[in-house]
């Protein structure tokens, strides 16, 4: 789907067709951007176009990268490896994207970071967490924390409330797991005692048996993984079967629709995140603005996470006057970016240092909580690992 | 104690299969087509609850719109899809009902967003106590209640009454029903209907127990609400309800103790395809 | 100024289409042999293909050229084919359909969990299997024809009638004395064995692979490939899945209206043209070529 930027798309179609041509004055910058508009993850999709439209358009607006305006080049891959690599492959060649942002799920992003890498096209990873994407190569970068950081942020957070016996719910997809492989890995060295480990799947709304169960294992603390849609049904379900230990979530569970579904069961839970709505941070008070007034609903990690990709892409392509390929790459590694989801700069493996933020739901809303800033505990992969 | 809980909650997960399956055994008992699309209309029953009851702010007349709706939406589909289809070998209709499925979610999708819809001011939510550790939403308890309701009433309507012995005269043997005077058309006109509106009844009861109503939430229903009729013995209704619950509490159990080498559907169709083998005609097979 | 490097405009992706296509088509016409030919609706069918492509990923990680994973890829799914195909004889038509499916979420369920099969995360990082991009895609096309030229020979020949009569009247088919169940199970080892094969090019094409892939909705869509081709046409089959498979690269275009457009083309064939585009084709050919009648 073409972006809806329309009296450019006609002047879009004779500057691909002109390989060769020097620069003229009205040709424009392409950005990929895969992302799942249709599709079982159509409700992350939707949040994470959003946030990179957002990033377009005010960078357009602001005048645009050495006197072009950015085009956003949108492919839905419906979250899965055999739309993507059509996609990523048609971005390469017919569009000519200059750099690309995914907005999709781990599956399909590192499905097209494959090729984005042989094309030494630059490839800004917004939420997908699996390791093996940034390992594809040095043009891929990703400005979210990974999974098994996320999830040693968990264990982390759960002794600072003081609990030991903990209960891990887990998705059954990469995310999930590798949320639930972090956590394993902290909690022996924090004191925290797993009793019980419970698995389910993305379709899942309806958690009764599980519930029974937690309840008879009586944990201090809860762990559990998964998006809004399969968060909000379980807490609320958890609450109303008399189950009262705090709940730790992620990322997964940052959206104001968690709070719609879950209702009153959703005050007190806690998540581990990147976007924090109480941030004094200008970057981030200024997106969360922006992101209401563009869309009319709050701004989510999805949304945010895609602004800040989107957002470093751009940026790097200003350092380069508008330049791809290696001088790219070098300029958004180089940089050090002060974004919605923080201030961010790249390790050599192109993952991020940074802190995570942690919110817990008070009078219906995401408020701050606190921050676990351990450089150690959350020390992303380097290339030496 | 844990496996009672368990129980119970197979119990609920059950009844509402059994509100969805039981549409797609009457369509099956009597057209023998694989009504795939009939899990839109269990989709279209919660969206219609769900906003109904957000404008009205009355629970019960969003019950009856969905039901209302989606009933007739069952008939729509009958006569716009099935019914020219009747001559056709059943493939057809399976993959017309699958097309129409598809396009039903993404119309669903297309016109309410991807992101889903909650009731502003969920009920039922009251909790009730029954000792010994059991607790339940005002609303699960619920849930099962009517669905045994609906059946029994289903069953005495089925054997008592005229228009209930003429549709299963029409299932066993519709030539002959036809000679008697009976109206085909009005037959499955009913069937659809009532079948129909049990989906849109069962889809508003999943939007309050989850209180979120998404366009992809008949993609399991469809598929679970199939291999249940199997189960049973297709167009037995007695049977597609024990199967309902069977399968809710096997899930139960399943998802708990067996989670880490099966996920949910698989636990259900290693169910079912065991039942198969050693009862190629389902457990409860009619003649 | 246009593209990262100046690379000159390369055909990757159109080549990366035909293949897709070419593996789209291998994978239909193994089904029309089972559904088309035979009569058995099967609604699991993906598993095999699934089975062929994990079996050619492992191997491929275990250091074995990609040609040398083939035969090993249908002879898998084959075995399974056959299991499944057992089962079938127990059971007939719509019962065999959900069977089939349930057979689909088992292998999915089942292989997600496994962690030497890459569990959730799937296997990454297949080996390349050394033939270029054209020449895989004209491997995947050579195997295709093949795969289609079989299919022609089969129909025309005895096995292909009596797969024929078993789809139209089993019982008449027994009484004549044919010895049913074999045929069926031949009919699912083949087709099943196939279906292997097109998993095992699936791998080599996406170099990466998760349970996902091959689950109840991929079952579907191949099933409805063949059935709007035309159940048992061969050519239909041919044509309906090249177009379907890369139906979703075209319609980029409309790109949120795609999969409704999708479910309203399925619909809109079945409910005017039961017999799927080969009906259509001889419709047309019918009415229009010989005016004063044809063939019907």
């Amino acid at each position: 789907m073409k972006s809806r930027i329309p009296h450019f798309s006609l002047l879009t179609v004779a500057a691909a067709a002109m390989t060769f041509a020097a620069s003229p004055a009205w040709a424009q910058l392409k950005l990929g951007f895969n992302v799942p508009l249709t599709g079982f993850a159509a409700a992350d999709g939707k949040s994470s176009l959003e946030g990179a439209k957002l990033a377009v358009e005010q960078a357009n607006a602001k005048g645009g990268v050495a006197g072009q305006k950015i085009e956003l080049v949108v492919y839905d891959d419906q979250a899965t490896p055999k739309e993507a690599v059509p996609s990523a492959t048609k971005m390469v060649e017919k569009d000519q994207v200059i750099a690309a942002v995914s907005g999709s799920y781990s599956g399909s992003t590192r499905a097209a970071a494959v090729i984005f890498q042989r094309a030494q096209v630059p490839y800004v990873v917004a939420y997908a967490i699996h390791p093996d994407i940034t390992l594809a190569g040095d043009y891929m970068f990703r400005v979210s924390a990974m999974g098994e950081v996320q999830g040693r942020g968990g264990a982390k957070l759960a002794q600072n409330l003081g609990k030991k016996k903990v209960v891990l719910v887990t998705l059954k997809n990469d995310f999930g797991q590798a949320l639930a492989a972090g956590f394993k890995e902290a909690a022996p060295k924090l004191g925290i005692n797993i009793i019980n480990e419970y698995e389910y799947g993305m379709p899942d709304r309806q958690f009764g048996p599980l519930v029974s169960k937690i309840k008879s294992d009586n944990p201090d603390v809860i762990y559990a993984s998964g998006y809004f849609f399969t968060a909000g049904p379980l807490v609320s379900q958890l609450r109303a079967a008399g189950v009262t230990a705090p709940i730790i979530g992620q990322e997964g569970y940052d959206s104001d629709k968690f709070i719609e579904i879950a209702g009153p069961a959703s005050e007190g839970t806690y998540i581990t995140t990147s976007l924090d709505r109480d941030s004094d941070a200008p970057a981030t008070k200024a997106f969360l603005a922006d992101y209401r007034k563009a869309t009319n609903s709050g701004a989510d990690m999805v949304a945010a996470a895609s602004f800040t990709a989107t957002a470093v892409a751009i940026e790097g392509l200003k350092k380069t006057g508008g330049k791809g390929g290696a001088a790219l790459r070098d300029a958004i590694a180089a940089g050090s970016y002060d974004m919605p989801i923080g201030k961010l700069e790249f390790n050599d493996l192109h993952e991020v240092k940074k802190d995570i933020q942690v919110q817990i739901v008070k009078d219906k809303t995401f408020r701050r909580h606190s921050v676990i800033s351990d450089p150690v505990l959350l020390a992303p992969p380097t290339k030496a690992k | 104690m844990l496996a009672i809980e368990l129980i119970a909650q197979g119990l609920i997960q059950g009844s509402i299969y059994a509100l969805v399956a039981l549409g797609l055994t009457l369509v099956y008992g009597l057209l023998r087509i694989l009504h795939v699309a009939h899990a839109a209309l269990f989709t279209l029953g919660g969206y219609v609850g769900v906003m109904v009851c957000n404008a009205s702010g009355n629970l019960a007349v969003g019950f009856f719109c969905a039901a209302l709706v989606s009933g007739v939406g069952g008939v729509v589909m009958f006569r716009l899809a099935y019914q020219p289809l009747l001559s056709q070998p059943p493939y057809v209709a399976l993959i017309a009902s699958i097309g129409l499925f598809i396009a039903s979610e993404e119309a669903f999708r297309i016109i309410f967003g991807a992101q889903g819809m909650s009731f502003t001011n969920p009920s039922l939510e009251q909790q009730f106590v029954l000792g010994g550790g059991l607790q339940f939403k005002l609303a699960e308890l619920l849930v099962m209640l009517s669905t045994a309701t609906i059946i029994g009433v289903l069953a005495w309507l089925q054997s008592r009454t005229r228009v209930g012995i003429a549709c299963q005269a029409t299932v066993s043997d519709p030539q002959m029903a036809q000679s008697f005077g009976i109206s085909l058309r009005q037959v499955r006109d009913i069937n659809f209907f009532v079948g129909s509106a049990l989906a849109g009844f069962a889809g508003v009861w999943v939007a309050l127990l989850n209180n979120l109503v998404e366009p992809t939430m008949g993609s399991v229903p469809s598929y679970k609400a199939l291999a249940i009729i199997v189960l049973g013995g297709l167009g037995s209704v007695p049977g597609t309800l024990a199967a309902a619950l069977l399968l809710g509490v096997i899930e139960a159990f399943g998802t708990i103790y067996l989670g880490d080498i099966l996920d949910r559907n698989a636990i259900a169709f290693a169910f079912l395809i065991a039942v198969l083998m050693v009862r190629p005609q389902g457990l409860f097979a009619r003649s | 100024m246009p593209a990262a490097d100046p690379e000159v405009q390369t055909m990757n992706y159109e080549i990366s289409l035909l293949t897709t296509m070419a593996i789209a088509v291998m994978f239909a016409l193994s089904l029309n042999l089972i559904t088309g030919f035979c009569g058995q609706i099967s609604l699991g069918h993906a598993t095999f293909q699934g089975v062929g492509a994990y079996t050619a990923a492992m191997l491929g990680k275990a250091g074995l050229p990609f040609l040398a994973t083939l035969p090993m890829a249908m002879v898998l799914a084959g075995l399974l084919g056959v299991v499944v195909g057992l089962a079938s004889l127990r059971v007939r038509a719509d019962f065999l359909a959900i069977t089939t499916m349930g057979v689909g979420f088992l292998f999915v369920g089942i292989v997600r969990q496994q962690e030497f099969l890459g569990g959730e995360l799937g296997i990454s990082s297949i080996p390349d299997h050394g033939l270029g991009r054209v020449g895989f895609m004209a491997l995947a096309l050579v195997m295709c024809i093949g795969v289609a030229a079989l299919s022609m020979y089969i129909k025309r020949s005895w096995m292909g009638r009596v797969f024929n009569g078993i789809a139209e009247d089993e019982d008449t088919m027994r009484v004549l004395g044919i010895d049913v169940p074999r045929y069926k199970l031949a009919a699912f080892a083949m087709g099943t064995a196939l279906a292997g094969m097109s998993g095992a090019f699936y791998t080599y094409h996406l170099n990466f692979i998760g349970a996902e892939s091959f689950g109840f909705v991929e079952s579907i869509t191949v099933l409805s490939m063949v059935v709007f081709g035309g159940i048992g046409s061969v050519p239909g089959v041919i044509i309906a899945a090249a177009l379907l498979s890369v139906l979703p690269a075209w319609f980029q275009v409309i790109g949120d209206y795609k999969l409704l457009v999708y479910g309203g083309l399925l619909f809109l064939m079945m409910r005017f043209s039961p017999n799927g585009m080969a009906g259509l084709a001889q419709h047309v050919a019918s009415t229009k070529w010989f005016p004063t009648g044809g063939r019907s």
